[in-house]
């Protein structure tokens, strides 16, 4: 600090500058967080105003209806829950087992050099493009029942499985070597040992990663609307076959309607969306949280 | 409905199977090293011979069933009066069978009514010869696997190779996905390409797939309007949003705040990305396209309209802005420390080390980030169907309605559904096109990153 050359007035006034800019580019960054965070809490404080209510009681237990008042939203949560447990019950066991065999039995070859490629771009294909083939194969070719709860899940569980699998796969990467070594030293085979010991250790992770696959399906509208969810359905749908709604293709459908009274109709069925997402991805944080094995 | 009573049948078989085989293997058990298996794998292999053919036979018989009761109802005298249009039999023949699988159903041509009893004769004869021989299948199964419940028999190693099949055939459906929706787009793509040019698709300016009627109709589907709107609102609007905001956000959490700011706001950040479309497409209709339209009257446009490529861009743009952030985060974090020390211990500040060393270091990783980006950006749908427009309009104005490929396509397929016509086809040939341009994005965008990783490691 003695050295006079740092004292003169310009040296100074350079430092004093690039410590303004220094500031200036900080405080450029908290912005851009306070921008995006603002952003969504904007978001949130505008549905929670149009929307707290009409949060009652027969609003939740009622089902869609012509009449804003009467319209509830329970039928379509129930073809949401009846969709949900289709893409579970099929992507959930899939995308585990797939992930365990691309993890611990692929061959090096060229076919499951094709496998990963294609789940990893499966993964990022637009879900709109789920939605044309769930059109195509479902319904104009097997010719399953149109706006179905069983078409609605099996077009999300093609969207779903690729999800899981990505993040099971790194689960079961995170297992250490170390507890395979052991299992086979004692003599376990190859499958016992990846079911008995991987796969318990692995779960925590796949099922954290299989919760926000869930989550995104839950939200999902576009593939929907391919398929044909899109019906005025009056009544909770009674079975997997039978033509129903779903949460967010509520929401766009109600969106669309010119009586200004749906606009808290919307708005509800937004809360109670979130809600549900809300506490998935809560779920999935205190799996995490809970189970997270430090090795 | 024997079917799948029978299908019941056959897994409480299997179930019952395995304590029975488990049982009779615990009783050859004549201490250490007696026996090659455990004798749970007995029971497995023992219970996968009863499920496995009786379930192969059940799915030949389900595929084969409606033939053979097709073939009973011809030879019936009553089918003798069935008209000879095919589209009339099979109208009168599925009536014919909703009303022998409810009798109280109302018969619309009387001669539905009277074929009702053969059908009901025919599949009620025919179901039972199913499902007698899925459960001699099952049962022959079962006795062939009874005889191999012996000491030394390898009942695990049989058992895992058919676990081994069971993973290697789910993995293989991530390759049957793949091919299906290339197979179902390229197909449907093609029934359009046979009416229209595809060049006259890919370079035409004119899309009103209303006015095609009659002959020649390439002229109403050209889809540069579509092409121009999708990358203006996805690529060039959303991106002025997300592009400054994600990156920005990045540099913030990785390189001033400190580890409790950035436990709190990275989540809190992904909160955005894990907001529905829908929602923010609601978010765009109700709250930005309005302002956005008084911002337009104000400035002195006239006549702006409610539905703008601005709003949707700038909606889309916020929900893009976690993806930028994390791609910027992970190719920020992935530089090598040493080269930002090294920066700072010759003079520079923070900020300088970041312009001048980090970001250019970091640079190929960001620009993946950014076309990952984008790839998501132009597939992205409710927000463009609540907020963009449907006019196909080729303008940089950004205040005009403009409509995007995702948007045509759910316009084409909600509409009336006659499925040979141009007009549906059509949403094929747009998903093709967006299926395509995504693809390429995305592998350039993971190449690029692999070799930036490749880099510094």
């Amino acid at each position: 600090m003695s050295n006079p050359r740092w004292q003169t007035p310009a040296a100074l006034r350079r430092i004093a500058r690039r410590n303004a800019a220094e500031r200036r580019f900080r405080l450029l960054g908290l912005g851009a967080i306070a921008l995006s965070l603002g952003f969504l809490a904007l978001l949130l404080v505008i549905m929670a105003k149009n929307g707290l209510s009409g949060l009652n009681w027969s609003f939740l237990s009622g089902s869609d209806s012509t009449d804003p008042h009467m319209a509830g939203v329970w039928g379509a949560a129930k073809g949401s829950l009846l969709t949900m447990l289709v893409t579970i019950a099929i992507a959930f066991p899939m995308g585990v087992l797939a992930a365990l065999y691309l993890e611990e039995f692929a061959p090096r070859t060229r076919w499951i050099e094709w496998v990963e490629v294609s789940i990893n771009n499966l993964a990022a294909v637009p879900s709109i493009i789920f939605g044309l083939l769930g059109l195509a194969v479902f319904i104009n070719t097997a010719g399953l029942p149109r706006s179905s709860p069983l078409v609605g899940g099996l077009t999300l569980a093609l969207m779903t499985m690729p999800v899981i699998v990505i993040s099971g796969r790194n689960a079961i990467k995170a297992v250490p070597p170390s507890i395979r070594d052991a299992a086979l030293a004692v003599g376990a085979s190859k499958v016992q040992t990846v079911f008995h010991h991987v796969l318990p250790l692995a779960l925590p992770g796949i099922l954290t990663g299989t919760i926000i696959g869930m989550a995104r399906a839950l939200g999902e509208t576009a593939p929907l609307l391919m398929i044909g969810m899109r019906a005025f359905v009056a009544t909770p749908p009674g079975g997997l076959t039978d033509p129903s709604s779903v949460l967010p293709m509520q929401i766009f459908l109600w969106s669309d309607q010119i009586d200004t009274a749906f606009v808290e109709n919307t708005s509800a069925a937004i809360i109670v969306l979130l809600m549900f997402l809300m506490a998935m991805n809560g779920l999935a944080i205190y799996l995490r949280n809970k189970f997270e094995v430090r090795w | 409905m024997i079917l799948s009573a029978v299908l019941l049948a056959v897994l409480a078989l299997g179930l019952a199977g395995w304590t029975f085989a488990r049982n009779k293997a615990r009783l050859l058990y004549a201490g250490r090293g007696s026996m090659h298996s455990m004798p749970v794998y007995h029971g497995w292999h023992f219970a996968l011979w009863i499920v496995l053919p009786g379930l192969l036979a059940w799915g030949v018989w389900s595929v084969a069933m409606p033939t053979l009761v097709n073939g009973s109802i011809l030879a019936d005298p009553a089918a003798a009066a069935l008209p000879a249009d095919d589209m009339q039999r099979a109208a009168i023949l599925s009536e014919a069978r909703a009303i022998a699988a409810d009798p109280s159903v109302f018969a619309f041509d009387p001669l539905s009514a009277r074929l009702a009893d053969p059908i009901r004769v025919a599949e009620g004869k025919w179901g039972t010869i199913g499902a007698l021989l899925v459960l001699i299948c099952a049962l022959a199964g079962g006795a062939h696997a009874w005889t191999r419940v012996r000491a030394g028999f390898p009942a695990r190693t049989r058992v895992e190779r058919v676990v081994m099949a069971v993973l290697l055939v789910v993995s293989l459906m991530a390759i049957l996905t793949t091919v299906g929706i290339i197979g179902s787009l390229v197909f449907e793509a093609g029934l359009f390409f046979k009416d229209v040019s595809p060049l006259a698709f890919l370079t035409g300016t004119h899309w009103s797939p209303a006015n095609a009627h009659g002959g020649d109709i390439s002229a109403n589907f050209g889809a540069v309007p579509l092409f121009w709107g999708t990358i203006y609102i996805g690529a060039i609007i959303a991106m002025f949003v997300a592009i400054p905001l994600g990156l920005m956000s990045a540099i913030y959490l990785t390189q001033y705040a400190t580890r409790r700011v950035r436990g709190w706001f990275k989540p809190l950040l992904e909160i955005l990305a894990g907001v529905p479309t829908v929602v923010y497409g609601y978010f765009a209709a109700l709250t930005v396209a309005p302002k956005v339209r008084d911002f337009a009257a104000w400035i002195g446009m006239n006549n702006p309209s409610t539905e703008s490529a601005l709003a949707a861009g700038l909606v889309m743009g916020v929900m893009i802005i976690p993806f930028v952030s994390s791609m910027a985060d992970d190719s920020l974090a992935a530089v090598p420390r040493s080269m930002s020390d090294g920066s700072l211990a010759l003079g520079a500040t923070r900020s300088e080390t970041i312009k001048k060393v980090l970001l250019p270091a970091a640079l190929p990783g960001i620009v993946a980030g950014v076309m990952l980006a984008i790839s998501r950006a132009i597939g992205e749908t409710m927000i463009v169907v609540m907020a963009a427009g449907a006019s196909a309009n080729l303008s940089a104005n950004p205040f005009a309605s403009m409509t995007t490929v995702t948007y045509q396509i759910v316009q084409m397929l909600t509409g009336d559904q006659e499925f040979n016509n141009p007009k549906t086809l059509s949403a094929f040939a747009l998903g093709l096109v967006l299926f395509v341009v995504t693809l390429i994005l995305n592998i350039i965008a993971l190449r690029v990153v692999k070799r930036f990783r490749e880099a510094y490691e």
